[in-house]
């Protein structure tokens, strides 16, 4: 049986919006004005109770994506949300899945908080970068489509060097320019946050996340194609020079554990219907904002069954047919996970439970699966890979004194023409 | 004066600096240059031809429009206007008139805005590119061909007729291509604030087009830019069987291309 790493997302929907039925999509201007205070915070404490409980059950990693202008989750900003998840839990390693690294000015400011929230969470941040998917370009606005491979990986270019180098040192880029870069508070972790990068598919994102030993983040790609490309991200690991590691591609799959196949379908098959028919919904044109993918990447989806039907049409045999969505019994789930896995060399799974899941049902269902299905893929004595891993940043005070901090310098005052130390020395 | 007429002719290439432009042209006499949009770009309508008999008509696909490659190093509008500079002085192009439609209008007024020394007469065809708060234009980004077409038209896409025999997935990626062309310089912000102060060095003639239902560009941008443009007219083309729309050109031929004709008939010759 493969080890593998799990991490649970802990997005909630806000759901209680006029149905989209109709309408092409919600993705980019569902009037806010549906929009309900009381509501928002509830979906916001199921997402704190969410995130403590996969703590407690003992997944490896939590996960939030972020959002903009839709129901589908609401974290506008993934970092603000993984600084507030840190604060309500303690030891569980924590994905903001998705600064759109576009929707900021400058990957500096980036940077800035990242280095924040890997600081106050103890060195528990991992960042999934994504490009963004084509409703967030639409949505956003602010962000042009056709530039936002080469922006995405000049910021990704950039990123990586702000980690590696002191500050302060000038970029001069093709789409940022900076005189000084210089990040204060630097990252908690050395050399820095693990990186997951998002694709779809496409080559470039594909060679990105092999050239700065990222974790190749796959979603929403029919399987042949997922082999393919995993494969191609192995080779291109390769290339670069780094080792085999199948901790390095993370299946994200839709998974729902109960008792038997026919209890898992009864729980949950409206709710996986539900999220294609209404926060998944995209026209051709949403998915695919001009310049979003080279045509060459658009020919080769196209041509290779993707989108072949429109997804929120989609039946329940046909969501369940490949590995996209796993729902069983434990017995079922392990099966398919071993089989997905294998097939595309994966060592980490990143589960999504429905969005809209009453939240005593995503117990008991998730209740299972650490019980049930967790332990198959890991070591003997049962522990998440941060119950293993000692905390990065200390944890008492005599911690940080025997750890002999790196003084640049003490602090001083002038005092009647003199320096003198600010503190008794 | 001699009067070649190409009812189709086929794309010639220029190379400019790197950067392939495909056009075609047809016809004798004065130089006329009309610059189209998305949807419109990359085929020979039959204004031009009518057009054709009574100039020289060059009809460029704008980088990243039509058989043109994108222009991969461009920003925005500025280095198109470059560009299309450029390549009329590639093709020994003197002084000219310019029209543009849509977005092809806006690219008409910058270029007139940075050299109105090279052009005599500017005429606009419900044009967009100038701001006018709270009237944006439609988001032709959020619809699919078919879609686009029916907004130019107003639903009557029988107008144009496709005759080529392409795979839906090519057709489907020369959208996507012309798309790609238009985000590049109109994603965001969909006009040029900058047109407020620029369009004032337009001392041009300039004839302004609009339509009866233009359900792309708002009237209001046309009365924009007759307001923006010092000397400027504004003319509404009605519909001889149904009201007009954005593509009014394509719904009304031989009238816009009358009104071309009368409006710019060789008053710098």
């Amino acid at each position: 049986m493969p080890e593998l790493e799990f991490y649970s997302i802990v997005d909630r929907s806000y759901r209680w919006f006029t149905p989209a039925q109709n309408r092409e999509s919600i993705g980019i201007d569902l009037p806010n004005s549906e929009y309900d205070p009381d509501l928002g915070q509830q979906v916001l404490e199921e997402v704190a109770q969410g995130a403590q409980r996969a703590e407690r059950l003992g997944f490896d990693g939590l996960l939030i994506f972020e959002q903009h202008n839709t129901p589908l989750a609401l974290f506008p900003n993934a970092l603000t949300g993984a600084a507030w998840l840190s604060a309500k839990t303690t030891g569980i390693k924590i994905v903001a899945g998705g600064p759109i690294l576009n929707a900021y000015s400058s990957p500096v400011r980036l940077a800035e908080e990242i280095a924040l929230v890997d600081t106050v969470s103890n060195g528990r941040l991992t960042v999934a970068l994504p490009l963004g998917i084509g409703a967030q370009y639409h949505g956003y606005g602010a962000m042009n489509p056709v530039h936002a491979r080469a922006k995405f990986r000049e910021g990704v270019e950039l990123l990586h060097k702000i980690w590696a180098e002191d500050g302060p040192f000038a970029w001069e880029g093709e789409h940022y320019h900076h005189p000084y870069v210089n990040v204060w508070p630097r990252q908690r972790q050395d050399p820095h946050p693990e990186v997951f990068i998002t694709a779809a598919g496409s080559r470039e994102t594909i060679e990105l996340a092999a050239k700065y030993d990222a974790t190749y983040q796959a979603i929403l790609t029919p399987m042949p194609i997922l082999t393919k490309n995993t494969q191609l991200f192995r080779d291109l690991r390769e290339e670069y020079g780094h080792k085999p590691d199948r901790k390095k591609i993370a299946a994200v799959i839709s998974i729902h554990t109960a008792e038997t196949d026919e209890i898992a379908r009864a729980e949950v098959e409206k709710h996986a219907l539900w999220g294609l028919q209404n926060v998944l919904r995209f026209p051709f044109n949403q998915s695919f904002p001009p310049g979003h993918v080279s045509q060459a990447s658009l020919r080769g989806m196209m041509s290779g069954g993707y989108r072949s039907s429109d997804p929120s049409l989609a039946t329940w045999e046909q969501i369940t047919e490949g590995y996209s969505y796993i729902a069983g019994s434990p017995e079922t789930v392990i099966r398919k996970l071993t089989e997905l896995t294998d097939a595309i060399g994966a060592g980490r799974v990143i589960c999504s439970s429905d969005f809209t899941l009453p939240m005593w049902l995503q117990e008991k269902a998730q209740t299972i699966f650490a019980n049930d299905v967790i332990p198959a893929f890991r070591a003997p004595d049962g522990l998440a890979v941060w119950q293993r891993e000692k905390p990065v940043g200390y944890t008492t005070a005599t911690e940080r004194a025997g750890r002999k901090p790196h003084y640049a310098g003490t602090p001083t005052v002038g005092v009647n023409g003199e320096y003198v130390p600010l503190l008794p020395q | 004066m001699p009067v070649t007429h190409h009812p189709d002719p086929s794309a010639e290439r220029a190379h400019i600096r790197g950067q392939e432009i495909a056009f075609r042209r047809a016809g004798s006499g004065p130089t006329l240059v009309f610059l189209s949009t998305v949807a419109l770009s990359g085929r020979w309508l039959p204004i031009y031809g009518q057009l054709a008999e009574h100039f020289e008509v060059i009809v460029p696909d704008l980088p990243g429009f039509g058989l043109s490659p994108q222009g991969e190093s461009m920003r925005d509008i500025d280095d198109l206007v470059f560009t299309l500079a450029e390549f009329l002085d590639e093709l020994g192009v003197g002084k000219f008139d310019l029209v543009g439609h849509s977005f092809g209008g806006w690219v008409a007024a910058e270029f007139a805005a940075f050299y109105p020394d090279r052009i005599g007469a500017l005429v606009l065809i419900t044009p967009m590119g100038v701001r006018v708060q709270g009237e944006a234009v439609a988001d032709l980004f959020r619809q699919d061909a078919q879609g686009r077409l029916n907004l130019m038209l107003n639903g009557n896409t029988d107008l144009l007729v496709d005759e080529s025999d392409e795979e839906p997935l090519e057709r489907l990626l020369q959208d996507f291509h012309d798309l790609t062309g238009f985000g590049r310089f109109a994603w965001n912000p969909r006009y040029d604030i900058r047109l407020d102060v620029r369009l004032g060095r337009v001392k041009n003639r300039a004839l302004i087009i609009g339509a009866d239902d233009d359900r792309v560009v708002p009237a209001s941008h046309a009365a924009r830019f007759a307001e923006l443009l010092p000397n400027s007219q504004q003319l509404t083309i009605h519909g001889t069987t149904a009201p007009t729309g954005h593509a009014v050109h394509v719904q009304e031929p031989a009238v816009v291309a009358a009104a071309i004709d009368n409006f710019v008939g060789g008053h710098y010759a």
